[in-house]
């Protein structure tokens, strides 16, 4: 075990220290320190997306990111943008456009979308597909998700 | 599927970044992480002491004449997306939006891809095909090593264990400059298996008089073929002909999987016929 | 209601980051576990030595097989009753032996698994290489390398039925075709990879498991008898799954080394499959080769169908087993086509690789590949068209059920009206025109057609030893009016928290947001079978609907009795109220109460042969007709589909959202398996596809979205239901092929086998001449 450090992370607006070791990565102390179990460990490898997260607003892979390294940074992570009695415009087009399956990929799909719409209010359909091409989804053949972005968007499919 | 264990410490400058690297010979340097984390967690890489080189304040790009000069830990995504990159070195833009996906460029830097070293990266090939330079810095001083003195190998380059990757410098794109990359990959942000980056200048009579191209996905470093082009030397266009002459040249004269070198040849045509049309509309908008 | 389409009531939590996978389960003092692997594809294990790994800081136990031994754990076994397969016992570790990369050696038990993997690195092995055999063919040749030399061969198991008059027809026939078909090796990769978490409970010494498993039931029996303990004694819960496949279906050493762990170290422990375990040692599927002879007609009608199968079963140290799928693939070979006499010659062979399993689709995908590829040689020979020379060899229209030689009852309606639909549907004629047209300007463009009867709720008995054909359903309703369901089988993604729900609200004349299905769970039914072999929506749909029925009669007699104040009839949570609080008003003959357990079999399949040597191992079947279009492109080997059309008919449809979101799902994975994915080994038996990057499945740009047509042909069991989750896994691989073969045609290119990724079809184009047009390339 190497040595541990204390850490401020500040997490969907709120601050928390972690004593931890530098090797954490950052979808490890979401999970486990802070029970944040949204973000997934698809691969932690970088290659499938489903630990996506937002740090300082940008798409983030929290399994290639130590905790270490997100000191003084704002992180966001999936529950933040809503709740089963609340949720988000785009979970509820995930829902309506069954946009989802097994929801392993969901919540990082979700959260992609959302970011992407934010940078691109009008896509096309192959702008949509492009943008969640590193969210790996293994159920839905991703027809459903794309429709859910697309009505999101306001985009007539 | 978690790194072995390793000491951390974020540095606010490079001297301390280098004094960091020099007191340990496990040190490796981090910046985007995207290539080097991975590793870590298959323990592929062990580094000792991760030396964070985010906040060192490496991040500036500057026009100086005919160079651009960009800070190592540049992202991806501001590569992408940064007007002065796409005026000045529009195949770097190019290049970079073609690397990975949209969490991957937020994060990742064209030093760290530089000194990554990945014979199948797109930023390595650009710096062959464009002639650039890199400028590292140790306790000894700065040096400027050419792009083709940089890349050695499969992952491994020319840098010594305490220098550290400041800037890179690029040529400025002339008024007729024209580029292209064009790779081929089986999903959209795979590693190529095969690619070209490509970039010429034109005169006003749009004679092709300056040329750099380089291949990657055919051997261990990216592969400087400017030579083997040279026949778009002097041409006003990419006629039907001298791409097909490209194609087959290049297949024929390139040693490693034929498949490959097949593949790079028909990139490199696409490349041709790209950087002449993207010449005739800058020259166009200069106009 | 059945029909409607409902929206999920799972989404809520899956989509806002609720959901509880397996490794969303954390509990006080929960040490972590990871499994050191063989790194060598065969080896003789002479020692491992633990000490270093024990003494680090943080670590719990350290775990081989010897340790097993003197804790109790007992040896797993294929438990097959086939005649002739091969006897073969293994350890939840490897004992003395390594046989694939990937085989499990040791266990470290720690407080975190950074420290389980630290640990991991300490132990030091001492074993001597020996030469490893990954082919199939070469692991038949003589002198190949034995994986048990106790067997004398690497043969596992052969199953043949060549009937006498399969030669006289073949050697009759107008015309004899022979030729080499191949399956690759794929895997199924769910997102969550497996999961397992156990923790014994000192109170009541019983062990509650966590696992991601598909059939928690006969989990808790296999955990049960490898760990010594009685069956009442392991709970089983599948939490929510990241994905299953069939990769979930076994019952893997993992999942009882990890209920060992707990028992050994008294505290809950926790395994999380890393993605590369996952990648070499899970399960693989579908590597086959198929030596098909055929003879048919002018007509391009089949008259014999001979395929001899070889089946690289990896290490066969599986259960149930995995000489499975072949088993299936030569039971169905013939589909939803008369092909005359047909006959087959199964090879099942042991190699150093990982063992191959179930993954959705199950032995089919290789069956339907090799007959629409057959079809579609037929009618290229005959110059017919390969929708008419499917129509002269599908099933006529009666009578029901068709018996086939081999005795499957085959119940689907009349299959030429689903075929009309499809050229209708999809354009048929539409797209030889364009087809045409694009041929002339040189381009690639191929269409393909499949004709799919698939056998849907088989019996596990056949592939497994035991294990019938049932689905038990609990069925109440609470004094609230509220309706609870408990099944016994499990989602892993197929929304049954919603469809099961419709059922039960179907029969209850009730929202479906007062009924609450849970599954997985073997604390709530004392048996179940899981969900597989598109099974679901036949058997718990059927359960479901027998128990709820049940109630709903039993509603209507105490409603008959019940005095109300006004004319109105009672409400059903009035209804419900009498029923557990008015027990004193209740008829005479009638129980207290509402709730109703099932245990529901279509009694359709007979996994033993009967006095006519048949067996049918399928409760129902269901029929898909599939077309594509796509094109080629002759430069890079790109397959691109430019329009994709499934007419499905699984009887009738509980949620048609749901069921097009089976297809969509099973046509991107049915693409991925032939256009992106392959599990790939080199000669001396390493793993080349250990990660994401090297295992590539399908991306959002890479899956068009496929047209779905619903049809509904009532099937005679319970519900009317006949089972969807695999048709189009299993149509898709063929139908793609069936396309790119025709696209490539004018090239002189031919496709046999399912690899149809970019490389090989570019080598295939460049070596049948095709020189490449770089100027038309660098426009494009």
């Amino acid at each position: 075990m190497s040595q541990t450090v204390n850490v401020k992370l500040n997490v969907n607006g709120a601050a928390a220290e972690i004593e931890l070791e530098p090797r954490e990565t950052l979808l490890d102390v979401v999970r486990e320190r802070l029970g944040l179990t949204g973000a997934h460990a698809g691969c932690e490898q970088g290659s499938c997306g489903a630990c996506t997260v937002l740090v300082d607003g940008e798409l983030t892979r929290s399994c290639l990111i130590f905790a270490v390294q997100c000191e003084d940074k704002a992180i966001t992570t999936i529950e933040h943008f809503g709740s089963p009695g609340a949720l988000h415009p785009m979970m509820e087009a995930f829902r309506r456009h069954h946009g989802l399956q097994c929801g392993f990929c969901t919540p990082a799909m979700v959260l992609t979308a959302i970011a992407f719409l934010e940078e691109s209010p009008h896509p096309t359909e192959s702008e949509v597909r492009s943008a969640l091409a590193g969210n790996l989804c293994r159920c839905t053949g991703y027809a459903g998700i794309v429709d859910a972005v697309l009505d999101v968007a306001g985009v007539a499919e | 599927m978690k790194p072995a264990p390793f000491d951390y410490v974020r540095c606010a400058n490079v001297p301390e970044a280098i004094a960091a690297l020099s007191g340990d010979e496990g040190a490796k340097v981090i910046a985007g992480g995207q290539s080097l984390v991975p590793l870590m967690a298959m323990r592929l890489a062990r580094p000792t002491l991760l030396v964070d080189v985010n906040d060192v304040g490496l991040d500036g790009i500057t026009v100086e004449r005919d160079v651009i000069r960009i800070g190592a830990c540049t992202r991806h995504r501001r590569l992408e997306r940064d007007p002065v990159i796409a005026r000045v070195a529009p195949l770097l833009q190019e290049a970079a939006g073609l690397i990975g996906y949209p969490a991957i460029r937020t994060r990742g830097t064209i030093g760290g891809s530089l000194v990554h070293a990945d014979p199948v990266a797109e930023l390595p090939t650009v710096l062959v095909a464009a002639g650039g330079f890199v400028v590292v810095r140790s306790g000894a001083g700065t040096r400027v090593i050419a792009a083709v003195d940089l890349f050695t190998g499969f992952l491994d380059t020319t840098l010594e264990h305490d220098e550290i990757v400041e800037d890179v410098l690029l040529p400025v794109a002339g008024t007729r400059h024209g580029s292209s990359f064009c790779e081929w990959s089986p999903r959209e942000g795979d590693f190529a298996t095969a690619g070209v980056a490509l970039a010429i200048e034109r005169d006003d009579d749009g004679r092709c008089v300056a040329l750099g191209a380089a291949a990657c996905g055919l051997a261990s470093v990216p592969l400087d073929c400017s030579t083997l082009l040279a026949a778009v030397l002097g041409e006003t266009s990419a006629s039907g002909a001298l791409l097909r002459q490209i194609a087959r040249v290049m297949r024929a004269d390139l040693a490693g999987d034929p498949d490959r070198a097949d593949l790079v040849g028909l990139l490199a045509a696409r490349a041709v016929h790209r950087a002449f049309a993207r010449s005739d509309e800058r020259s166009a908008a200069a106009a | 209601m059945i029909g409607e389409r409902t929206e999920r009531r799972e989404d809520a939590r899956l989509t806002s980051g609720r959901g509880r996978y397996l490794a969303d389960h954390d509990v006080p003092g929960l040490a972590h576990v990871a499994i050191l692997r063989s790194t060598s594809a065969h080896a003789v294990i002479r020692g491992i030595d633990v000490s270093g790994a024990t003494a680090l800081p943080g670590v719990i136990a350290v775990v081989t097989q010897a340790d097993l031994d003197r804790a109790g754990a007992r040896p797993m076994t294929h438990r097959l009753p086939l005649l002739g397969v091969l006897p073969l016992e293994w350890g939840l570790l490897a004992r003395d032996r390594a046989r694939f990369v990937g085989e499990p050696i040791a266990a470290v038990v720690a407080a975190t698994r950074s420290i389980a993997e630290d640990a991991m690195e300490l132990i030091v092995i001492d074993e001597e290489q020996l030469p490893a055999v990954v082919d199939p063919f070469v692991a038949l040749a003589p002198g190949a390398p034995l994986l048990y030399s106790e067997w004398g061969t690497n043969e596992f198991f052969r199953m043949t039925s060549l009937p006498p008059v399969l030669g006289d027809v073949l050697a009759t026939a107008p015309y004899v075709k022979q030729f080499r078909l191949t399956d690759h090796r794929i895997a199924a990769l769910p997102l969550e990879g497996h999961g397992v978490q156990a923790a014994p409970d000192p109170a009541t010494g019983t062990l509650h498991v966590y696992a991601s498993n598909q059939q928690p039931h006969q989990l808790r029996t296999v955990i049960a008898e490898t760990c010594g303990l009685d069956e009442q004694s392991v709970r089983v819960v599948a939490p929510d799954m990241g994905g299953g496949f069939g990769n979930k279906q076994h019952f893997t050493r993992e999942e009882c080394l990890t209920a060992m762990l707990a028992l050994i170290t008294g505290r809950p422990v926790r395994w999380i499959q890393d993605r590369t375990e996952g990648l070499i040692s899970s399960i693989h599927s579908r590597e086959q080769v198929h030596d098909v002879t055929v003879g048919y007609d002018d007509s391009g009608k089949v008259l014999a169908y001979r395929v001899d199968v070889t089946a690289n079963v990896g290490n066969p140290i599986l259960y149930f087993s995995g000489i499975g799928p072949a088993i299936v693939t030569v039971g169905a070979l013939e589909g939803g086509y008369d092909f005359g006499v047909v006959g087959f010659d199964l090879r099942c062979v042991a190699t150093n690789t990982c063992p191959i399993g179930a993954y959705r689709g199950f032995g089919q995908p290789q069956a339907h590949f090799s007959s629409e590829r057959t079809l579609d040689a037929i009618a290229v020979d005959l110059g017919l068209d390969p929708i008419d020379v499917r129509r002269r060899n599908l099933l006529p229209d009666g009578p029901r059920p068709w018996i086939t030689g081999g005795g499957a009852r085959i119940d689907v309606g009349p299959l030429g009206p689903h075929l009309d639909a499809l050229v209708t549907e999809f354009g048929y004629g539409r797209w030889r025109d364009l087809q045409s047209e694009a041929r002339a300007d040189g381009r690639l463009v191929g269409i393909g057609v499949s004709a799919l009867v698939q056998g849907t709720a088989p019996t596990q008995y056949g592939v497994a030893g035991r294990f019938g054909s049932y689905e038990s359903a609990a069925v109440a309703v609470l004094p609230d009016g509220r309706v609870t369901v408990a099944v016994g089988t499990k989602s892993q993604g197929q929304g049954h928290e919603t469809t099961l729900a419709q059922v039960a609200a179907d029969v209850f004349g009730v929202g479906v947001d007062r009924v609450t299905v849970t599954d997985g769970d073997t604390a709530q039914l004392p048996y179940g079978m899981g969900t597989w072999g598109s099974r679901t929506a036949v058997m718990a749909g059927g359960a479901v609907l027998r128990a709820a029925t049940q109630l709903r009669e039993k509603m209507d007699r105490i409603a008959a009795g019940m005095q109300t104040a006004s004319a109105e009839p009672p409400t059903f949570s009035e209804i419900a109220e009498e029923a557990w609080w008015q027990t004193h008003r209740l008829p005479a003959d009638e129980e207290p109460g509402l709730q109703q357990t099932v245990v529901y079999t279509p009694g359709n399949t007979m996994p033993v042969p009967d006095e006519h040597g048949h067996m049918n191992f399928d409760e129902t079947f269901a029929a898909h007709m599939t077309a594509v279009a796509v094109e080629v492109d002759p430069e890079t080997g790109d397959v691109r589909v430019l329009d994709a059309v499934l007419v499905s008919d699984c009887g009738v449809v509980i949620n048609p959202m749901v069921v097009e979101g089976q297809h969509q799902g099973g046509f991107a994975q049915g693409l991925g398996a032939v256009l992106f994915e392959e599990v790939r080994y080199d000669d001396d038996g390493q793993p080349l596809t250990s990660t994401l990057v090297d295992y590539t499945i399908p991306e959002a740009p890479d899956v068009p979205r496929l047209r779905v047509v619903q049809r509904e042909t009532p099937s005679a069991v319970a519900g009317g239901f006949r089972g969807v989750g695999e048709a189009s896994i299993i149509a898709t691989p063929a139908v793609i092929a069936g396309a790119v073969a025709d696209a490539l045609a004018p090239l002189g290119v031919e496709i046999t086998s399912t690899r149809l990724h970019a490389h090989y079809l570019r080598r295939a184009i460049r070596a049948a001449g095709y020189t490449p047009d770089a100027s038309a390339f660098a426009s494009r």
